[in-house]
Protein backbone atom coordinates (compact mmCIF):
# COMPACT_ATOMS: atom_id res chain seq x y z
CA UNK A 1 0.00 0.00 0.00
CA UNK A 2 1.33 3.41 -0.98
CA UNK A 3 1.96 6.20 1.47
CA UNK A 4 -0.81 8.78 1.80
CA UNK A 5 1.49 11.48 0.40
CA UNK A 6 1.84 9.56 -2.85
CA UNK A 7 -1.92 9.52 -3.41
CA UNK A 8 -2.89 12.92 -2.02
CA UNK A 9 -1.15 16.25 -2.29
CA UNK A 10 -1.14 17.10 1.42
CA UNK A 11 0.37 20.53 0.93
CA UNK A 12 -2.43 21.52 -1.42
CA UNK A 13 -4.93 20.03 1.02
CA UNK A 14 -3.69 22.22 3.87
CA UNK A 15 -3.70 25.36 1.72
CA UNK A 16 -7.24 24.69 0.54
CA UNK A 17 -8.43 23.84 4.04
CA UNK A 18 -7.17 27.19 5.37
CA UNK A 19 -8.68 29.01 2.42
CA UNK A 20 -12.05 27.33 2.99
CA UNK A 21 -12.06 28.33 6.68
CA UNK A 22 -11.39 32.00 5.85
CA UNK A 23 -13.80 31.95 2.89
CA UNK A 24 -16.70 30.47 4.90
CA UNK A 25 -16.11 32.92 7.74
CA UNK A 26 -16.52 35.77 5.25
CA UNK A 27 -19.63 34.10 3.85
CA UNK A 28 -21.24 33.90 7.31
CA UNK A 29 -20.36 37.56 7.96
CA UNK A 30 -21.80 38.58 4.60
CA UNK A 31 -24.89 36.48 5.16
CA UNK A 32 -25.78 38.34 8.33
CA UNK A 33 -24.43 41.82 7.63
CA UNK A 34 -25.50 42.46 4.04
CA UNK A 35 -28.77 44.35 3.85
CA UNK A 36 -31.38 42.58 1.75
CA UNK A 37 -34.73 43.75 0.40
CA UNK A 38 -37.74 42.79 2.44
CA UNK A 39 -39.52 39.70 1.15
CA UNK A 40 -43.08 38.99 2.16
CA UNK A 41 -43.51 36.12 4.70
CA UNK A 42 -39.80 35.22 4.36
CA UNK A 43 -38.53 38.31 6.21
CA UNK A 44 -34.98 37.61 7.47
CA UNK A 45 -35.29 33.88 6.76
CA UNK A 46 -34.49 34.78 3.14
CA UNK A 47 -30.92 34.66 4.43
CA UNK A 48 -31.30 30.90 4.77
CA UNK A 49 -30.75 30.88 1.02
CA UNK A 50 -27.03 31.22 1.83
CA UNK A 51 -27.03 28.10 4.02
CA UNK A 52 -29.85 25.76 3.03
CA UNK A 53 -29.46 25.83 -0.75
CA UNK A 54 -25.65 25.31 -0.85
CA UNK A 55 -26.22 22.07 1.12
CA UNK A 56 -28.03 20.64 -1.90
CA UNK A 57 -25.45 21.95 -4.34
CA UNK A 58 -22.85 20.24 -2.18
CA UNK A 59 -24.81 16.97 -2.13
CA UNK A 60 -24.95 17.05 -5.92
CA UNK A 61 -21.24 17.86 -6.22
CA UNK A 62 -20.45 15.00 -3.81
CA UNK A 63 -22.66 12.60 -5.77
CA UNK A 64 -20.89 13.56 -8.99
CA UNK A 65 -17.46 13.05 -7.41
CA UNK A 66 -18.60 9.71 -6.01
CA UNK A 67 -20.05 8.58 -9.35
CA UNK A 68 -16.89 9.65 -11.19
CA UNK A 69 -14.74 7.48 -8.95
CA UNK A 70 -17.18 4.58 -9.24
CA UNK A 71 -16.91 4.84 -13.03
CA UNK A 72 -13.13 4.89 -12.84
CA UNK A 73 -13.23 1.92 -10.50
CA UNK A 74 -15.16 -0.10 -13.07
CA UNK A 75 -12.56 0.88 -15.68
CA UNK A 76 -9.42 0.29 -13.65
CA UNK A 77 -10.31 -1.86 -10.63
CA UNK A 78 -8.05 0.37 -8.52
CA UNK A 79 -9.16 -0.01 -4.86
CA UNK A 80 -8.39 3.69 -4.21
CA UNK A 81 -11.25 4.59 -6.58
CA UNK A 82 -13.68 2.46 -4.60
CA UNK A 83 -12.53 4.05 -1.38
CA UNK A 84 -12.90 7.56 -2.80
CA UNK A 85 -16.39 6.81 -4.14
CA UNK A 86 -17.42 5.51 -0.71
CA UNK A 87 -16.13 8.50 1.23
CA UNK A 88 -17.55 11.06 -1.22
CA UNK A 89 -20.97 9.40 -0.88
CA UNK A 90 -20.67 9.39 2.91
CA UNK A 91 -19.85 13.10 3.17
CA UNK A 92 -22.50 13.81 0.53
CA UNK A 93 -25.23 12.13 2.60
CA UNK A 94 -24.11 14.18 5.57
CA UNK A 95 -24.68 17.39 3.61
CA UNK A 96 -28.01 16.05 2.37
CA UNK A 97 -29.16 15.44 5.94
CA UNK A 98 -28.10 18.96 6.90
CA UNK A 99 -30.04 20.31 3.92
CA UNK A 100 -33.11 18.38 4.99
CA UNK A 101 -32.87 19.48 8.64
CA UNK A 102 -32.36 23.14 7.73
CA UNK A 103 -35.24 22.89 5.26
CA UNK A 104 -37.58 21.49 7.92
CA UNK A 105 -36.82 24.38 10.27
CA UNK A 106 -37.18 26.94 7.49
CA UNK A 107 -40.50 25.45 6.36
CA UNK A 108 -41.85 25.35 9.91
CA UNK A 109 -41.69 29.13 10.27
CA UNK A 110 -42.73 30.11 6.75
CA UNK A 111 -44.93 27.49 5.05
CA UNK A 112 -46.44 26.03 8.21
CA UNK A 113 -46.78 29.25 10.18
CA UNK A 114 -49.48 29.00 12.81
CA UNK A 115 -50.15 25.30 12.18
CA UNK A 116 -47.49 23.77 14.48
CA UNK A 117 -46.65 21.40 11.60
CA UNK A 118 -43.05 20.31 11.07
CA UNK A 119 -43.61 17.84 8.27
CA UNK A 120 -46.46 17.64 5.80
CA UNK A 121 -45.07 15.35 3.03
CA UNK A 122 -44.37 18.19 0.67
CA UNK A 123 -43.26 16.52 -2.62
CA UNK A 124 -39.88 18.26 -2.61
CA UNK A 125 -39.10 17.03 0.90
CA UNK A 126 -40.48 13.54 0.34
CA UNK A 127 -38.44 12.98 -2.82
CA UNK A 128 -35.33 14.25 -1.09
CA UNK A 129 -35.85 11.68 1.66
CA UNK A 130 -36.17 8.95 -0.98
CA UNK A 131 -32.93 10.12 -2.61
CA UNK A 132 -31.12 10.00 0.74
CA UNK A 133 -32.51 6.50 1.37
CA UNK A 134 -31.18 5.43 -2.05
CA UNK A 135 -27.74 6.60 -0.94
CA UNK A 136 -28.22 4.91 2.43
CA UNK A 137 -28.86 1.64 0.59
CA UNK A 138 -25.45 2.08 -1.07
CA UNK A 139 -23.83 1.53 2.33
CA UNK A 140 -26.18 -1.33 3.21
CA UNK A 141 -25.19 -2.98 -0.07
CA UNK A 142 -21.51 -2.49 0.67
CA UNK A 143 -21.76 -4.11 4.07
CA UNK A 144 -23.60 -7.10 2.58
CA UNK A 145 -20.80 -8.15 0.20
CA UNK A 146 -17.74 -9.74 1.80
CA UNK A 147 -15.27 -9.97 -1.11
CA UNK A 148 -13.65 -6.54 -1.65
CA UNK A 149 -13.42 -6.81 -5.45
CA UNK A 150 -16.98 -7.98 -5.85
CA UNK A 151 -18.16 -5.38 -3.34
CA UNK A 152 -16.37 -2.64 -5.25
CA UNK A 153 -17.96 -3.64 -8.55
CA UNK A 154 -21.50 -4.11 -7.21
CA UNK A 155 -21.31 -0.85 -5.22
CA UNK A 156 -19.93 1.07 -8.22
CA UNK A 157 -22.77 -0.09 -10.48
CA UNK A 158 -25.35 0.75 -7.82
CA UNK A 159 -23.75 4.15 -7.25
CA UNK A 160 -24.10 4.99 -10.94
CA UNK A 161 -27.79 4.11 -10.68
CA UNK A 162 -28.13 6.32 -7.59
CA UNK A 163 -26.64 9.38 -9.31
CA UNK A 164 -28.96 8.96 -12.29
CA UNK A 165 -32.07 9.12 -10.04
CA UNK A 166 -30.85 12.38 -8.49
CA UNK A 167 -31.91 14.92 -11.15
CA UNK A 168 -35.36 13.33 -11.34
CA UNK A 169 -36.01 13.11 -7.62
CA UNK A 170 -34.48 16.49 -6.77
CA UNK A 171 -35.65 18.50 -9.79
CA UNK A 172 -37.93 17.02 -12.40
CA UNK A 173 -40.59 15.31 -10.26
CA UNK A 174 -41.07 17.92 -7.49
CA UNK A 175 -41.34 20.67 -10.10
CA UNK A 176 -44.29 18.99 -11.74
CA UNK A 177 -46.25 18.71 -8.53
CA UNK A 178 -47.92 21.19 -6.28
CA UNK A 179 -45.31 22.07 -3.70
CA UNK A 180 -44.70 25.00 -1.45
CA UNK A 181 -41.02 24.86 -2.33
CA UNK A 182 -39.81 27.60 -4.70
CA UNK A 183 -39.43 26.38 -8.26
CA UNK A 184 -42.39 24.01 -8.07
CA UNK A 185 -45.72 24.19 -9.83
CA UNK A 186 -47.32 27.47 -8.82
CA UNK A 187 -44.31 28.74 -6.85
CA UNK A 188 -41.78 31.26 -8.11
CA UNK A 189 -38.32 29.93 -8.95
CA UNK A 190 -34.96 31.09 -7.68
CA UNK A 191 -34.45 33.72 -10.37
CA UNK A 192 -37.85 35.30 -9.69
CA UNK A 193 -37.53 35.86 -5.96
CA UNK A 194 -33.81 36.35 -5.47
CA UNK A 195 -32.66 39.94 -5.53
CA UNK A 196 -29.35 40.39 -7.38
CA UNK A 197 -27.66 41.57 -4.18
CA UNK A 198 -28.25 38.19 -2.56
CA UNK A 199 -26.23 36.48 -5.29
CA UNK A 200 -23.23 38.38 -3.95
CA UNK A 201 -23.25 36.06 -0.93
CA UNK A 202 -25.10 33.07 -2.38
CA UNK A 203 -22.58 32.03 -5.04
CA UNK A 204 -19.57 32.36 -2.70
CA UNK A 205 -21.56 30.31 -0.14
CA UNK A 206 -22.05 27.52 -2.70
CA UNK A 207 -18.32 27.53 -3.48
CA UNK A 208 -17.45 27.66 0.23
CA UNK A 209 -19.61 24.70 1.22
CA UNK A 210 -18.38 22.62 -1.71
CA UNK A 211 -14.89 23.51 -0.44
CA UNK A 212 -15.90 22.32 3.02
CA UNK A 213 -17.06 19.06 1.43
CA UNK A 214 -13.70 18.73 -0.25
CA UNK A 215 -11.87 19.22 3.07
CA UNK A 216 -14.01 16.69 4.97
CA UNK A 217 -13.85 14.25 2.06
CA UNK A 218 -10.05 14.47 1.87
CA UNK A 219 -9.84 13.87 5.64
CA UNK A 220 -11.96 10.75 5.28
CA UNK A 221 -9.89 9.50 2.34
CA UNK A 222 -6.72 9.94 4.41
CA UNK A 223 -8.36 8.07 7.26
CA UNK A 224 -9.48 5.23 5.00
CA UNK A 225 -6.00 4.93 3.46
CA UNK A 226 -4.51 4.70 6.95
CA UNK A 227 -7.10 2.08 7.87
CA UNK A 228 -6.07 -0.02 4.88
CA UNK A 229 -2.42 0.18 5.82
CA UNK A 230 -3.14 -0.91 9.39
CA UNK A 231 -5.16 -3.85 8.10
CA UNK A 232 -2.36 -4.85 5.74
CA UNK A 233 0.19 -4.56 8.54
CA UNK A 234 -1.93 -6.77 10.73
CA UNK A 235 -2.29 -9.32 7.94
CA UNK A 236 1.46 -9.51 7.36
CA UNK A 237 2.11 -9.78 11.09
CA UNK A 238 -0.32 -12.67 11.33
CA UNK A 239 1.35 -14.35 8.37
CA UNK A 240 4.78 -13.95 9.95
CA UNK A 241 3.55 -15.52 13.18
CA UNK A 242 2.02 -18.62 11.59
CA UNK B 1 -54.32 19.30 6.61
CA UNK B 2 -55.68 22.80 6.73
CA UNK B 3 -52.93 25.28 5.88
CA UNK B 4 -53.66 28.88 6.58
CA UNK B 5 -53.11 31.21 3.65
CA UNK B 6 -51.35 34.39 4.65
CA UNK B 7 -53.12 37.24 2.92
CA UNK B 8 -51.22 40.28 1.81
CA UNK B 9 -51.91 43.32 3.92
CA UNK B 10 -50.02 45.97 1.97
CA UNK B 11 -52.01 48.30 -0.22
CA UNK B 12 -49.91 47.77 -3.30
CA UNK B 13 -50.37 44.03 -3.18
CA UNK B 14 -47.70 41.60 -4.37
CA UNK B 15 -46.90 43.26 -7.68
CA UNK B 16 -43.23 42.46 -7.10
CA UNK B 17 -41.99 39.50 -5.09
CA UNK B 18 -40.17 41.77 -2.68
CA UNK B 19 -41.15 45.11 -1.22
CA UNK B 20 -38.71 47.93 -0.75
CA UNK B 21 -39.72 48.91 2.77
CA UNK B 22 -38.16 47.01 5.63
CA UNK B 23 -40.74 47.34 8.37
CA UNK B 24 -42.52 44.88 10.55
CA UNK B 25 -45.80 44.16 8.80
CA UNK B 26 -48.79 42.68 10.55
CA UNK B 27 -48.84 39.51 8.47
CA UNK B 28 -50.07 36.77 10.85
CA UNK B 29 -53.69 37.18 11.82
CA UNK B 30 -53.35 35.83 15.36
CA UNK B 31 -50.52 36.40 17.83
CA UNK B 32 -47.86 33.68 17.59
CA UNK B 33 -47.93 30.98 20.25
CA UNK B 34 -45.22 28.89 21.90
CA UNK B 35 -42.06 28.37 19.87
CA UNK B 36 -43.27 30.72 17.16
CA UNK B 37 -43.23 33.60 19.63
CA UNK B 38 -39.47 33.14 19.95
CA UNK B 39 -38.68 32.31 16.34
CA UNK B 40 -40.76 35.04 14.72
CA UNK B 41 -39.23 37.84 16.80
CA UNK B 42 -36.82 40.26 15.07
CA UNK B 43 -38.41 39.60 11.67
CA UNK B 44 -37.67 35.86 11.94
CA UNK B 45 -33.93 36.35 12.32
CA UNK B 46 -33.75 33.50 14.87
CA UNK B 47 -34.80 31.02 12.18
CA UNK B 48 -31.56 31.87 10.38
CA UNK B 49 -29.67 31.42 13.64
CA UNK B 50 -31.26 27.97 14.10
CA UNK B 51 -30.28 26.95 10.56
CA UNK B 52 -26.68 28.11 11.03
CA UNK B 53 -26.49 26.26 14.35
CA UNK B 54 -27.79 23.03 12.75
CA UNK B 55 -25.00 23.19 10.18
CA UNK B 56 -22.42 24.10 12.81
CA UNK B 57 -23.35 21.20 15.11
CA UNK B 58 -23.56 18.89 12.09
CA UNK B 59 -19.97 19.69 11.14
CA UNK B 60 -18.88 19.22 14.76
CA UNK B 61 -20.67 15.85 14.90
CA UNK B 62 -18.90 14.76 11.73
CA UNK B 63 -15.55 15.89 13.12
CA UNK B 64 -16.10 13.85 16.29
CA UNK B 65 -16.91 10.75 14.27
CA UNK B 66 -13.69 11.12 12.30
CA UNK B 67 -11.89 11.61 15.59
CA UNK B 68 -13.31 8.39 17.01
CA UNK B 69 -12.14 6.48 13.96
CA UNK B 70 -8.66 7.94 14.40
CA UNK B 71 -8.65 6.87 18.05
CA UNK B 72 -9.51 3.33 17.03
CA UNK B 73 -6.70 3.24 14.48
CA UNK B 74 -4.20 4.58 16.99
CA UNK B 75 -5.22 1.94 19.50
CA UNK B 76 -5.01 -0.81 16.88
CA UNK B 77 -1.49 0.29 15.97
CA UNK B 78 -0.37 0.52 19.58
CA UNK B 79 -1.92 -2.64 20.96
CA UNK B 80 -1.79 -5.15 18.18
CA UNK B 81 1.34 -4.12 16.39
CA UNK B 82 3.73 -2.93 19.09
CA UNK B 83 6.73 -3.65 16.84
CA UNK B 84 5.45 -1.35 14.13
CA UNK B 85 5.90 1.78 16.22
CA UNK B 86 8.47 0.63 18.75
CA UNK B 87 10.93 3.23 17.46
CA UNK B 88 8.38 6.00 18.08
CA UNK B 89 8.47 5.47 21.84
CA UNK B 90 10.92 7.52 23.90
Amino acid sequence: MAETGQILNLRRYRQLRNAVVVWLTLVVLGAFLLRIPRIHILEHTARNLYFHVPMWFTLMAAALVSAYHSLRYLQSGDPIRDLRAREAARVGIFFGLLGLATGIVWARFTWYLGTSLWWNFDPKQSFVVIQLLIYGAYFVLRSAVEDPEKRGRVAAVYNLFAVVTMPFLLYVLPRQMESLHPGAEGSPAFSDITHPIMRLVFYPAVIGFIGLFWVLYTQRVRLALLEQRVEMLQATMLEAKS
Amino acid sequence: MNLQVLSDTTEAGLATPYDTIWATAAVPTKPPQGIERVMLAEDKLYVVLAVVLIIWFGVIFFMFRTDRKLDRLERALQERIPEANADLRP
